[in-house]
């Protein structure tokens, strides 16, 4: 804490103490708590620091016209200060804990009425049970009680604050007990600090501790069962907690817990109550998650909850129960496979397929769900939760699931007709049902998805045909939105991905897919374009597949004739109103060429064109983002090409992308030029001593009494170098740099300044100990224009580099004197901070505080003044 | 009240309705499908189609060689095309009273109906209505009078031949029917009876009922109708859209409360969501240019049109499309382009609003400013020296049998560049495309309708909540090629009232009330009770008048001082018998038993009853009831105990 922030808090806490005080802001406060608490962690003691808190705590908790939010503020500093048990003892030898933490105290002046209050209670409280004393006083003045009404709070953060105390109290109490009882202690929360911390002290019996535990239990059983319907909230409250105990406790709290509670559990998840279904299951789950690997059997009083939860609910809420379960991914074979025959069964009845043939739990169901499946408001919903889980299902154990995942995928594309109206319901199928997902744009979507994870189950390959039909199907479909076509590219996109044999997509398909490509890519809607390029894109990357004739090929090339067909179409979406696609079409382009690139080929005329229009583009397009797929185009191409020196149109391209990338107006066009300058320099330097590749842009400092090996370096090595900075300074670097460093962007001028660094490195360690006639080369210098950013660096430089004699407008500069001028270090720790590190420090906050609090005084007594002249 | 069915086609109805007295007939469609039997006709020679074979039977028993031509596997009549006519023989057309037409496709049969059969009535019908139809008729009569063709095919016909035909021919119904399109002549006349009407206008037919147009919002000035009497209300639905396109929107809060609504005119094409199809269509568009085709448009020359150019201008920036030349080319392109400019009135909000700035309420004013859109009357002439390909062309006749479309479909249908793409949903486009197979071309078919669908119809009707509905047959059941479909029809409680061709029905609701007139002296004259507070009631003794539909009462004339005969004796001596009063009012029954025992009968049993009370005066074996409306009092053999009973009952009556 500086001096500054320590001399301005006394001010502050006066202000804040007063009555009627004015803050900048709602969230002073919360910063301010969040500033005290950083330190509190570090271990300073706060008191010590700011003895000036003692009386601002006081001063707020006696005064009857402080506002509710500093009360809340102050009880909250008051449990972060009594944290510390020095702390703890100053507040408590002026009884200001007392008052602070008695709620009688604050339903005097009716401010317990106030959320914000009882919000700051429950928090300052939580804060300071940090040891013995604490909780001590915690028991001894009976707070359990308040806190138990205020878990089921009206205000929902109230609630939910109450709760996580309480868990909190038990979690802190059930050891003392454990150890008492000189049982086993639970592991988890014997591993944690707190109790770490109070064990030592637990030696005696404690009653008062017991009372706090048995009245927690209680409360817990008792008031589990809701009496009647509108209790259901309340219930639901103590469900909450009691999963957020379990989740915490350990297996013998886990166990007592469900032991204490079996009978109003049992009795709650008969009750048959659908709002309780997910408080319910998250109870189940919890105490699941905290089953370890040894316990290999399950509790049994958690068996015969999840089975009654499995079974005997409403569908609706079986489907939510068994979902919940198999998300948990617990290792219970007989339950997994339970909740997967009801996750199928909705699919079952409305595709008329058999997924669960033989399962006799099932067909008690059957009736049920299919009345429930009438309705088309949870018709829907089942279904989508259903194809939520339907790919977990495919990649459960084969003995555990109730059919192959092949059946399944068979079963999805079945409803996906459904819902298009391609082809009747079988006999099996419920026709009332099928008019629900008819045209359900929510379903469709759902499949999709659902088809898209189903490609990488196992043994599903068989069903590539069919799903590759429908996929068609589907981008051919007029109504098909453009989040389907979105979904039915990505879906497709995944099955040829995961299917490295594609020989058995037939010719007709092949042609299918490349018509309604070529379709969509002249679509009304720029989403549906946007997609479709993207989809070609996608297509170019996939790794190389299996054909009919056994040789191995791209999948665009295979399934779309390759270039012929996908170039046009890309290089027609250059020109697409939308810059969206633009921007698509770049990188669908790039990701097109980077197999051609990665083996070296030459450019055909044909490539060199698409370079011309996209240096256009990049000089002219109007909108950011082509631009920026532009410069991807080019970082990707130099990246993935193996040798770029030997690619005369991409080294001449990368000249003008850098002069026009970093004249750029766009921040993130500028810093991918810098990206591209980065390769650049990578490739040219790289093997150098000094210079580092990628992120590591802080080289390590050789170590003042590490052996240089400079013997090692040899005439050949120094003159690439200089060649290499040559051809950089040629090709544009510097002025890419430079212009990056001055730049207003501060993403921007920290790329430039850490590239910069890197070349300092490079050059000093190459020139510190070289004769004269090295730093002299010409290769050592360049010309910069005399304007803009080149002025502000003529100015550092001061005039001790040469003025260009055949042109007045430029200067030329030593590179290395250049670097060294700039103080690069120095703008780098400035660029490193955020932009607004001054605004958001203490002191500006401190400040902010008192000024807010004068400004407020005085438009008082500008107010009283007006009042003095109206009365006279 | 009536329903007579003429035409079983649900979009191109033709019924009559009988309603107080008035015969009004609703909408005239033209059933025009009746054209794909026959071959198309050529606008230039044809030699594909001129050397095509004639048919003879198999067995070689039959000769039609002449009126029949046999084309890619099919059989085609060889004469000019003929249309089926709405049904002429199930009533009197001369009888009918007024003509209500709903939108401009729903009058292409109104020649056939007002000329030579006697009519002498008014037809109904908006301005763009008259107008836009008078274009599609005068199209269509240019069409066939351009390629004049003696030959009448008629032999064919004959039933004993026809049922030897192969199919579709073999199975065409009332092919008797089936004639000649219409001359402009009788254009002419029949256009000249149709008075014009606006929307919400009431006109009154005989002062029996009144009619009155409602927008329905599917195409320019299109209308349902609303009929009505003073307590009675059928609401005629035809033709309605609820899709934002160029119409004003759909007027739905008039149909409300109806007894009867006769909904017709739904999409053809329940399946098929205009909006993906506009996508459809601009996508293939745009595929088959930029591959170096040609793109064709069968369509009408007005309707659905207007919104493809509009979409079109919006799309050919985004398709680079800039510099592809777009035909459209019918003999009244000019008008309908211009025509849809100036009825503003009719438009919707959007194009209304920017009649005011001023600008074209419709883009394809800047289309054909800036060149990109042509027009033209036929392919003869300008066209053929600024034709430029590729390119597209919109063009008629949606069938392919006749028009400048026959010509582009000789030209472009051997080059698998180019695209036919079909927008009109009245024909099948398989069997349009069956006299110029086999066809390189490729075939999109997109079809744009944009009335109603069941869902949409499914909601209207539970918010207008008719009592009783009537609709074609088609609409009760899912469509035979997707019978699973159970949602493509109307599921109705009750069910709706199905009609087909030649059906007559009853509409199932009685008229119970009849408005009728009171003079002022007449009126002043009565002398009205009060009942129960707010109702008074009094006796009128009047004459009942009624002329044109009108009921009115009037005082009973004084009878005029009769000369002395012999009969006036007579009548003196039997001087008029004074209308007995008419009781009203309730008995109150524990006052009623007072005044009985008062009366010395005390024995009195009471039973309550559904309707009132019994009483039992057991000493006098008498019953009394007392019910809402009626006191029976049943007293054998002691006539002055049943009159001192009635006496006392009436005591708590009222007298008028």
């Amino acid at each position: 804490m500086d001096g500054d922030c320590v001399s301005l808090l006394p001010r502050v806490c006066d202000v804040l103490a007063a009555p009627r005080s004015s803050l900048p802001d709602d969230t002073s406060l919360e910063k301010l708590l969040d500033w005290f608490t950083t330190f509190s962690k570090s271990g300073v003691s706060l008191l010590e620091v700011n003895p000036c808190l003692q009386g601002f705590i006081s001063t707020v908790v006696s005064s009857r016209a402080a506002e509710s939010s500093i009360i809340s503020f102050a009880l909250k500093l008051t449990g972060l200060v009594a944290a510390a048990e020095d702390g703890f003892r100053a507040l408590q030898a002026n009884s200001v804990l007392d008052l602070a933490f008695n709620p009688q105290h604050w339903r005097e002046d009716g401010l317990w009425d106030d959320p914000c209050v009882r919000i700051g209670w429950i928090q300052g409280f939580s804060t300071m049970l940090q040891h013995r004393q604490a909780f001590s006083f915690f028991v001894q003045a009976d707070s359990i009680k308040p806190l138990l009404q205020l878990q089921t709070d009206t205000s929902l953060f109230v609630a939910s604050a109450a709760s996580q105390m309480l868990a909190h109290v038990l979690m802190l109490s059930h050891p003392l007990l454990s150890g008492f009882n000189g049982k086993e202690v639970d592991d988890k929360s014997s591993s944690s600090s707190i109790t770490g911390l109070m064990r030592p002290a637990v030696i005696e019996a404690d009653q008062d501790v017991a009372a706090v535990v048995t009245e927690i239990l209680e409360y817990l059983k008792t008031r589990m069962l809701p009496k009647e319907s509108s209790q259901l909230h309340q219930s639901q409250q103590i469900l909450k907690l009691l999963a957020l105990i379990l989740s915490q406790a350990g297996p013998s709290l886990r166990d007592k817990l469900l032991l204490f509670l079996r009978e109003p559990l049992e009795e709650l998840v008969a009750l048959n109550y659908s709002q309780l279904t997910r408080p319910l299951m998250d109870v189940i789950l919890a105490a699941y998650s905290s089953i370890r690997g040894d316990e290999k059997v399950p509790d049994p009083i958690l068996c015969h909850l999840l089975s009654v939860m499995l079974n005997q609910r409403k569908p609706f809420d079986r489907i939510h129960a068994a979902a919940a379960f198999l998300c948990s991914g617990h290792d219970n074979q007989i339950h997994m496979a339970q909740s997967a025959c009801i996750l199928l069964l909705p699919m079952e009845i409305i595709t008329g397929l058999t997924l669960l043939e033989g399962n006799s739990t099932v067909k008690e169901h059957r009736l049920l769900m299919m009345e429930q499946l009438q309705s088309k408001i949870s018709c829907i919903s089942m279904i989508c939760i259903s194809l939520k889980h339907i790919p977990k299902i495919t990649l459960m154990a084969p003995d555990c699931r109730p059919c192959p995942p092949a059946v399944v995928v068979a079963a999805v594309l079945a409803l996906l007709r459904l819902c298009r109206g391609l082809s009747p319901p079988s006999l099996n199928g419920c026709v009332a049902v099928f008019r629900n997902v008819t045209g359900s744009g929510k379903v469709q979507k759902c499949a999709l998805e659902a088809l898209s994870a189903l490609s990488s189950s196992s043994e599903v390959s068989v069903m590539l045909v069919e799903v590759f039909t429908l996929l068609i199907e589907y981008l051919n479909h007029p109504d098909s939105d453009p989040t389907m076509l979105q979904k039915s590219y990505q879906a497709l996109v995944q099955w040829i991905g995961v299917c490295s044999n594609l020989s058995s997509i037939t010719n007709q398909l092949k042609e299918d897919l490349t018509q309604v490509v070529r379709k969509r890519a002249c679509d009304m809607r720029w989403e549906v374009r946007d997609s479709t390029v993207e989809f070609l894109g996608h297509l170019a990357g996939l790794p190389a597949c299996r054909t009919e004739v056994g040789g191995a090929c791209n999948a665009a090339e295979y399934l779309l004739g390759g270039c012929c067909v996908t170039t046009p179409l890309l290089v027609e979406a250059l020109h697409d109103p939308e810059s969206y696609v633009r921007a698509s079409a770049v990188s669908a382009l790039a990701q097109t060429m980077t197999h051609s690139w990665q083996e070296g080929v030459v450019p055909t005329k044909e490539q060199a064109e698409i370079v011309t229009q996209l240096l256009e583009m990049l000089s002219q397009d109007t909108e950011g983002f082509a631009r920026r797929a532009v410069l991807q185009y080019f970082i990707t191409w130099f990246s993935s090409h193996p040798s770029c020196t030997s690619s005369p149109l991409l080294m001449q391209s990368v000249r003008s992308v850098l002069l026009q990338g970093s004249a750029d107006l766009d921040w993130e066009v500028k810093v991918h030029t810098l990206d591209l300058a980065e390769l650049l320099m990578d490739q040219a330097f790289l093997g150098q001593h000094g210079y580092t590749k990628g992120l590591e842009s802080h080289p390590a400092q050789p170590h003042p009494y590490a052996a240089t090996a400079k013997q090692a370096y040899t005439l050949t090595q120094r003159s690439d170098l200089l060649c290499a900075l040559d051809g950089l300074v040629k090709q544009g670097l510097l002025s890419v740099l430079l212009s990056g460093l001055f730049d207003c962007d501060r993403p921007v001028g920290l790329k430039a300044c850490r590239l910069l660094i890197r070349l300092k490195h490079v050059l000093l360690l190459k020139t510190q100990d070289e004769s004269d006639a090295v730093k002299t080369d010409p290769r050592l210098y360049c010309e910069l224009l005399s304007q803009g950013w080149a002025q502000e660096i003529r100015n550092v430089l001061g005039t001790e580099d040469r003025s260009n004699e055949t042109d007045p407008h430029t200067v030329t500069v030593n590179v290395c004197n250049l670097v060294t001028s700039l103080d690069l270090e120095e703008r780098l720790d400035v660029l490193t901070r955020s932009s607004d590190h001054f605004y958001n420090s203490p002191r500006s906050l401190l400040q902010d505080i008192l000024t807010a609090s004068a400004a407020h005084a005085q438009q008082d007594s500008q107010l009283k003044e007006e009042v003095i002249v109206d009365c006279y | 009240m009536k329903l007579y069915c003429l035409s079983g086609h649900p979009t191109l109805p033709c019924n009559v309705l009988k309603f107080k007295s008035t015969t009004i007939m609703l909408d005239c469609g033209l059933d025009t499908t009746s054209v794909l039997n026959f071959l198309p006709l050529p606008l230039v020679h044809s030699p594909r189609l001129s050397k095509l074979p004639g048919w003879i039977s198999k067995d070689g028993t039959i000769n039609l060689e002449k009126e029949l031509k046999e084309c890619a596997g099919r059989v085609f009549v060889d004469s000019q095309p003929e249309f089926c006519l709405p049904e002429k023989e199930l009533l009197d057309l001369s009888t009918i009273d007024v003509i209500l037409i709903s939108n401009y496709h729903c009058m292409m049969a109104l020649p056939y109906i007002t000329e030579h059969t006697g009519f002498t009535g008014t037809v109904y019908a908006t301005e763009p209505t008259l107008q836009i139809g008078r274009l599609l008729m005068e199209e269509l009569v240019n069409f066939m009078e351009r390629v004049p063709k003696a030959q009448s095919a008629t032999s064919w016909k004959n039933k004993d031949m026809q049922r030897l035909l192969p199919g579709p021919l073999k199975d065409a119904v009332d092919v008797w029917t089936w004639k000649r399109c219409y001359g402009i002549q009788e254009v002419n006349s029949a256009l000249s009876r149709v008075q014009l009407v606006g929307y919400s206008q009431k006109v009154e037919l005989f002062g029996a009922v009144q009619v009155s147009p409602l927008s329905s919002g599917y195409s320019l000035g299109s209308s349902n109708w609303i009929i009505q009497s003073h307590h009675e209300k059928v609401a005629y639905v035809s033709g309605s859209s609820l899709l934002t396109t160029h119409p004003q929107p759909m007027d739905q809060s008039s149909l409300k409360n109806s007894d009867v609504l006769i909904l017709t005119g739904l999409t053809q094409m329940p399946t098929a969501n205009p909006d993906g199809m506009l996508g459809e269509f601009c996508s293939n568009l745009a595929m088959t240019i930029r591959a170096g085709g040609n793109v064709l448009v069968p369509c009408y020359s007005s309707g659905v049109i207007y919104d493809l150019l509009e979409c079109l201008y919006q799309f050919i920036d985004s398709a680079n499309l800039g510099t592809t030349p777009f035909y459209f080319i019918s003999p009244v392109a000019n008008s309908s382009l211009e025509f849809s400019q100036i009825f503003a009135e009719w438009l919707c909000h959007n194009k209304q609003t920017k009649v005011y700035l001023p600008e074209p309420p419709f883009p394809h004013a800047e289309l054909i400013q800036t060149n990109k859109l042509k027009h033209y009357p036929s392919i003869h002439g300008d066209f053929s020296s600024d034709f430029r390909q590729p390119c597209v062309v919109f063009t008629g006749h949606p069938s392919l049998r006749f028009g400048d479309v026959v010509h582009f479909m000789e030209l472009w249908g051997k080059s698998g560049l180019n695209t036919i793409i079909f927008t009109e949903p009245d024909f099948s486009y398989l069997d349009a495309l069956a006299p110029y197979q086999p066809l390189a071309m490729k075939c999109v078919y997109c079809p744009i309708d944009t009335r109603l669908n069941f869902h949409q119809v499914a909601k209207l009707l539970k918010e207008v909540q008719p009592l009783h509905v009537v609709c074609p047959e088609q609409y009760t059941q899912p469509p035979m090629t997707q019978s699973h479909r159970s949602d493509l029809m109307l599921e109705l409680q009750p069910p709706p009232m199905p009609y087909r061709r030649c059906s007559v029905l009853n509409l199932p609701f009685r008229r119970r009330y009849e408005r009728v007139y009171i003079l002022p002296e007449l009126a002043h004259s009565l002398v009205p009770t009060e009942v129960k507070p707010g109702v008074s009631i009094a006796t009128v003794s009047a004459v009942l008048h009624s002329k044109d539909n009108k009921h009115t009462l009037q005082s009973v004339p004084k009878p005029p001082p009769v000369p002395p005969t012999k009969k006036r004796k007579r009548v003196m001596e039997e001087p008029p018998v004074a209308p007995k009063p008419l009781l009203s009012g309730a008995v109150p029954l524990e006052a009623f038993l007072a005044t009985l025992q008062m009366h010395g009968i005390t024995e009195v049993k009471v039973e309550e009853t559904a309707d009132g009370h019994i009483l039992h005066l057991q000493a006098e074996d008498t019953l009394i009831q007392l019910e809402e409306d009626g006191t029976h009092i049943v007293c054998d053999n002691n006539e002055p105990l049943r009159t001192t009973l009635r006496d006392l009952v009436l005591r708590f009556l009222q007298k008028l």
